[in-house]
């Protein structure tokens, strides 16, 4: 799907913010970072959401994922560039060591027997090469319920 | 999308659920680098499907499994 110039410029800024703020703006903060109006905001995001450039939560007036970036408590924590961050999956926090282009430090725990699970990044690399990344719901089905997936 | 210790784990936790595609967690790593690894790029433009299918391609992460929408 297309996205118009000035939903890029949106997109660019929201990420620009969430990486600075270490968390998702607000439709207020990024109107005030880009000059539109909240309601402009609003409106873009959810052009952005339909195009799967970010994900809005249920109400549709704030930023759930900024993939690779959760807004929300996850259980998968990242620690680069001197922050902790939430992923979305054990993707996405891969993804924001790569995102960041900083080496890391995942979090996470393996969901069958529950025992911690720590890994460092460095230079794109695990330390832990032994780890195995399950997937459960087919690529054709990964926007039927981003969420879920 | 979670990381297991082992196979045994993988099976255990997936119980009578149809089970999807496990990785190694370096192959995920090198996902995530290629498919994540531009997103705060002031350039940055949506990747078409065509794109990113190739980051699986290249992977080995090939087969219905892999096919994007």
């Amino acid at each position: 799907m297309d996205v118009l110039p000035v939903d890029l410029d949106l997109r660019n800024a929201t990420y620009r913010l969430f990486v600075g703020l270490g968390r998702a703006p607000t439709a207020a903060e990024a109107a005030d970072a880009t000059g539109a109006t909240v309601g402009g905001v609003l409106d873009g995001w959810v052009r952005l959401h339909d195009a799967h450039a970010l994900v809005l939560d249920a109400s549709g007036t704030e930023i759930r994922m900024a993939n690779p970036f959760s807004s929300v408590p996850t259980a998968f924590r990242v620690n680069a560039d001197g922050r902790w961050w939430y992923a979305n999956c054990a993707w996405d926090a891969f993804g924001i060591c790569a995102a960041l282009h900083v080496d890391g430090a995942i979090e996470t725990r393996c969901p069958d027997c529950m025992r911690p699970l720590s890994i460092r990044v460095t230079d794109q690399q695990p330390d832990v090469g032994r780890l195995l990344f399950h997937c459960l719901v087919p690529a054709r089905q990964w926007w039927d319920d981003i969420v879920f997936t | 999308m979670n990381l297991f210790r082992s196979e045994e784990h993988v099976q255990r936790w997936l119980g009578e659920r149809a089970p999807g595609a496990t990785v190694p967690v370096t192959v995920l790593s090198a996902l995530a680098h290629f498919w994540w690894g531009d997103r705060l790029d002031p350039s940055w433009r949506p990747h078409s499907r065509e794109q990113n299918q190739a980051i699986l391609d290249r992977l080995g992460l090939v087969g219905d499994f892999w096919e994007l929408a």
